[in-house]
């Protein structure tokens, strides 16, 4: 579904979505956060471990 | 071809067809160049897991390993993301230009049958910004929150450094056209602006527990000296992808040039990294007789003429690399008396050394041009580029590290960091059948601080 291309003459960028920049933006919205979501479960897991460790 | 038929036309069709399979060819070479040195340089990362690990005390061994794996993982995307588009925005100073190109939304920025270059070139400053962040990793190990880290080395290894890359890196960046800088093996950019960086963080971090009594350095012994010698040789080798990544492989007539677009060779990166590496060994192992810092020496040799390796003659850069691993020594000694524990030494290492380096170029290579309308090569220009690189590192670092102290959100508290971080935290240990207790005390000498150890 998300092919930019239908031939491969002349091909140039040839990634999923690369003729849609509003979905390339939002992959970069999601990929931004996992990274943010991430840090935020590992503050979550240090809070709960050192409280246990208190 | 039938030597009846050749014709005017059909041997300009050959030539044509031969000249398009040769920069075909050429393209390719120098996606293969840039894609193994790439490779080599992970082994950075996996030296920089070796050496932390073993240098932390066996019950945080994990957490620094962790710590390393992590940066990796959390580096690479957020370099994607926005560090590539940092590195193409300012080299002007603080101002954005155009560079849409370089954003996560553009064409360009994934596989492209017309772009045999641009994702080549984003890897390569990719692990040059996983190396960056992991320069961090050495000195807080033991005492740092892994989110903090994360937090930090993010801004570290996508943001601060490749500022500093596209200020004094880029073709149109402000401190080349202004003040002539020449850095071609990172010695500013990286080391310095990484290591001051963490020299911010260490003053709002703190020391180990049990570091200092009544303010005399304390040994903490690696968990395992043998695994940190063997990670700081990985990081040797995987300096040679670093530096071949930081040379410019041209298509055309042109060959290798630097960075600042000045014609070099691998030859001479290949003379002046092994003297350097040789140099700042001697220099080390001569200053303290300690394995540690011998095989650190290593990297403050290969630092210390990285910013001149195109300019230096051999010999010089031997010296310079037997006198820094003096200097390097001397600045950690300065630090440790100061109070400020750096598990690795890696402000001495990678920002002293990095800081001095720059200057260096000043010093000995002064004078020499470089292209274009850009100003030559001047101890002024050096020594005020060193300067900013060092500020640019450390007052975002001081900065950041001081509002996550302000947020408790720094440090681990001081029941994990007695108990370990890798019990406490990762749920697991190192070496599960070993009884061996995790300790302050030592009875190996400091031989940076000269004192005789005191027992807790």
């Amino acid at each position: 579904m998300g092919t930019s291309i239908t031939t491969w003459e002349n091909a140039t960028a040839y990634f999923t979505f690369a003729d849609s920049p509003v979905m390339l933006g939002l992959f970069a919205i999601g990929a931004a956060g996992i990274v943010v979501g991430l840090i935020a479960s590992i503050i979550r897991h240090e809070n709960e471990a050192f409280k246990k460790h208190k | 071809m039938d030597e009846a038929t050749l014709t005017l036309e059909s041997l300009q069709a050959q030539l044509a067809a031969q000249q398009s399979t040769f920069e075909m060819h050429q393209a390719m070479n120098v996606e293969v160049f840039y894609w193994w040195c790439t490779a080599i340089m992970l082994m950075i990362h996996a030296g920089f897991l070796a050496y932390e690990m073993g240098a932390s005390r066996s019950k945080n061994a994990l957490a620094a390993g962790i710590k390393n794996i992590l940066a990796l993982a959390v580096i690479i995307p957020t370099f994607y993301l926005f560090g590539w588009w940092i590195y193409n925005a300012f080299p002007g100073g603080l101002i954005p230009v155009n560079a849409s190109a370089a954003l996560p939304w553009s064409s360009s920025m994934g596989p492209d049958l017309s772009d045999m270059g641009t994702g080549i070139f984003w890897a390569a400053f990719a692990l040059f910004g996983a190396t960056t962040g992991s320069i961090l990793s050495g000195a807080v190990i033991e005492r740092i929150r892994v989110s903090a880290f994360l937090i930090l080395t993010v801004f570290l290894g996508s943001a601060i450094w490749i500022l500093a890359g596209a200020w004094g890196w880029h073709p149109d960046g402000w401190l080349l056209t202004d003040f002539g800088y020449h850095d071609v093996g990172a010695s500013g950019v990286v080391h310095a602006v990484a290591g001051f960086f963490t020299l911010g963080v260490l003053i709002n971090l703190g020391a180990r527990k049990g570091k200092f009594i009544n303010g005399i350095a304390q040994t903490i012994a690696p968990h395992s000296l043998p695994m940190t010698l063997i990670g700081l040789m990985m990081i040797i080798f995987g300096f040679f992808g670093f530096l071949g990544g930081c040379i410019i492989f041209n298509g055309g007539e042109t060959g290798w040039t630097t960075i600042y677009n000045t014609p070099t060779n691998l030859s001479a990166f290949a003379f002046n990294t092994l003297m350097g590496f040789s140099g700042g060994i001697i220099g080390c192992y001569i200053a303290t007789r300690d394995p540690f810092w011998t095989m650190s020496g290593g990297l403050v040799g290969i630092i210390s003429v990285a910013a001149g390796l195109d300019l230096y003659s051999p010999s010089l850069a031997f010296i310079i690399a037997v006198c820094m691993g003096f200097a390097a020594v001397w600045f950690a000694k300065f630090l440790e008396k100061r109070g400020i524990d750096d598990a690795v030494g890696a402000v001495a290492v990678h920002g002293f050394t990095g800081f001095v380096a720059v200057i260096l170029v000043g010093v000995f290579a002064g004078g020499t041009p470089n292209m274009g309308e850009n100003p030559e090569i001047s101890f002024l220009g050096q020594t005020l580029s060193a300067v900013i690189m060092a500020l640019l590192g450390f007052v975002p670092g001081y900065g950041l590290s001081l509002l996550l102290k302000k947020f408790n959100s720094l440090r681990v508290p001081e029941s994990a960091e007695d108990l370990g971080i890798d019990e406490v935290e990762l749920l697991a240990k190192p070496y599960p059948e070993s009884n061996t207790p995790a300790s302050v005390a030592s009875d190996v000498p400091n031989k940076l601080a000269n004192v005789e150890p005191q027992g807790i």
